[in-house]
């Protein structure tokens, strides 16, 4: 395919610090278990596992315009793994892409936020997700149609480990490397649980940098839940010249809640009162949104 | 018909830079000179079907206007899940083609036998399903195809097919007069049509003269063309190469159950069931009774009743 020079593009965190975008985690991590017990829809484990991640992408490496959200210079940006948004509706929320009232609607009757996203919902959405195992192929798609126009901007999309399972995943993972997209930054949410199972387990305890690699790209495995170290990687894309590149992230599931942390459990379970009362309290924030009659 | 296909795609490829056209590594030779001429606007994808039409539906999102290219039966049922959530929820302009649809690869086993493609497209919304009996239904109804705003599936034969004479051009989603007649009217769709008017034209002998209707475009169907044919005919029969599930049959079987007076209809088409038995395409049809023969019987009783 066409020839592109390796685009280089370090960019700092914003001008927010860490230590402020450590909180701001916080925040929306508390945001994520009040939206799972107000919209009666669980998928807390990998809202809370993927936060630090989304806060270094949204507020740091991906250039998004949230007055202009189809701004054609955008970095594009897949959610695949649907299921968890709260995550991702609390992002957009508090990047100003949305309502921040919206969030009080989260999976409820005729809400802009439903529980998987939705682009004829939310026309603000670069794509739609629920099903799982697409996301890589459609942001292949996305990288090659953006350098065939010869646009610099970037496609991102943000995987779960467990839609890994997926083989049309690897269909895309060998077309990514065969055309050299190195305009395509895949991040892997590696919170190690699955919707009733252990993602080593499932993948005969094998390593996702290397199967990465083995397909052609260049690979790096992070804590992603170390904000710094998140953004280091970050500004080395591509990790390595004409290649896709793919950022494993190894994230605890239900990160923040000791009672949520590594537990199959809640994967699915919607947090009760007294649940969202102790997560709050752990975390130390309170949500974004105001409840009525939420004293919170 | 697949000569007709890859000079009908160069024209559209010429006249919009937009196009792209993508491969699950299928079509030997026969997209060279699109290959050759715009160059990374050809994608081989591989025997990636999902990745097929998941690079189309991501190229679609960015504005191009992406042709997606396989044997039918693997172009429709391995990536069904693709092209529902990626290409026809969010209503993007994906034109899959499939080629060698019904029994065009018929000794090549059941892998290779494409007799439900039209159900499993017409069951998505937003889908238009177009099936050209010749070629030249192939150049007229792919520049009009590639105008949809949304994803359509369109199939292609093979090589070398013969051209069918016809009292209207092809136009999308207009039932088209091939041969004019009285008393009962034959409807088919794609190559099978072929048979059909090796069979009219030996009925004419008998003095027997069913008109005949190719109905290219089957979403949307042409109820219009339906509703009037059935004021002027005592019965239809309809002519098929796929299950009788999900085809050209269930769509007219549909249409007809609506109306306050429901026309007399027959088919001649495959059963349920898988063609074993390794037969080529002329052996297959006369087998299962939906060849040329079979055609003029039905014709025949309909006609004397």
């Amino acid at each position: 395919m066409m020839k592109t020079d390796c685009p280089v593009s370090p960019q700092s965190i914003s001008s927010l610090s860490i230590q402020s975008l450590e909180q701001k985690a916080r925040r929306l991590r508390a945001t994520c278990v009040q939206m799972a017990h107000d919209g009666g829809e669980g998928h807390l484990n990998g809202a809370l596992s993927c936060m630090d991640l989304l806060v270094a992408l949204f507020y740091g490496w991906m250039k998004n315009y949230p007055d202009n959200p189809k701004h054609e210079n955008r970095d594009r940006f897949i959610f695949s793994k649907g299921h968890a948004c709260t995550a991702y509706y609390a992002i957009l929320a508090d990047r100003g892409f949305i309502p921040m009232n919206w969030l009080a609607q989260y999976a409820k009757n005729n809400s802009p936020l439903p529980s998987h996203p939705c682009l004829h919902a939310l026309p603000v959405l670069d794509w739609s997700s629920g099903s799982l195992g697409h996301g890589l192929g459609v942001a292949t798609g996305m990288s090659y149609g953006l350098k065939l126009s010869g646009n610099p901007a970037r496609v991102v999309t943000l995987l779960s480990d467990g839609e890994c399972n997926e083989g049309s995943t690897w269909e895309g993972a060998m077309f990514a490397a065969a055309q050299q997209l190195e305009n395509l930054l895949v991040v892997v949410d590696y919170n190690r649980i699955q919707s009733v199972g252990r993602t080593d387990v499932l993948n005969g305890f094998t390593s996702f940098e290397e199967k990465f690699k083995a397909f052609g790209w260049g690979a790096k495995t992070i804590d992603g839940h170390h904000l710094p170290e998140i953004n280091d990687a970050l500004n080395e894309f591509p990790f390595e010249c004409g290649k896709p590149s793919a950022l494993i992230a190894k994230t605890t599931a239900g990160r923040g809640v000791s009672f949520m942390e590594d537990q199959v459990l809640w994967h699915y379970r919607v947090p009760s009162g007294d649940d969202v009362r102790q997560a709050l309290e752990e975390l130390g924030e309170a949500p974004l949104y105001f409840r009525e009659g939420n004293s919170s | 018909m697949r000569k007709a296909f890859s000079e009908s795609l160069m024209k559209e490829a010429e006249n919009n830079p937009q196009v792209t056209f993508m491969t699950g590594d299928l079509g030997f030779q026969v997209f060279d000179e699109f290959s050759e001429k715009f160059g990374a606007r050809y994608i081989n994808v591989g025997v990636a079907e999902a990745q097929l039409i998941n690079v189309a539906a991501g190229m679609a999102a960015e504005g191009w206007r992406p042709v997606a290219y396989s044997i039918a039966s693997f172009a429709t049922a391995r990536p069904f899940e693709q092209i529902r959530y990626c290409v026809s929820y969010p209503n993007l302009p994906v034109t899959l083609v499939g080629a060698g649809r019904g029994f065009t690869y018929s000794t090549s086993g059941v892998s290779h036998h494409a007799l439900d493609d039209i159900g499993l497209m017409s069951l998505l919304p937003n889908m238009t399903v177009v099936i050209p009996g010749d070629p030249t239904e192939i150049e007229e109804l792919f520049p009009q195809v590639m105008r949809c705003s949304g994803p359509a599936y369109f199939t292609v034969g093979r090589f070398g097919e013969p051209r069918y004479e016809a009292e209207e051009s092809a136009v999308l989603g207009k039932a088209r007069l091939l041969k004019s007649g009285e008393k009962i009217a034959v409807i088919s769709t794609g190559e099978i049509t072929h048979e059909v008017l090796k069979a009219v034209n030996l009925l004419h002998s008998e003095n027997i003269f069913p008109m005949v209707y190719q109905m290219h475009t089957i979403k949307p169907l042409d109820t219009i063309t339906l509703d009037n044919l059935a004021d002027q005919v005592r019965a239809m029969l309809v002519v098929e190469e796929h299950v009788p599930n999900g085809g050209l049959w269930a769509a007219v079987t549909q249409w007809n159950a609506l109306r306050d007076k429901p026309i007399r209809l027959q088919r001649v088409g495959p059963p349920d069931s898988f063609i074993l038995g390794n037969l080529n395409r002329e052996d297959v049809r006369k087998k299962i009774g939906c060849d040329a023969h079979s055609i003029g019987n039905t014709c025949r009783l309909l006609w004397n009743q």
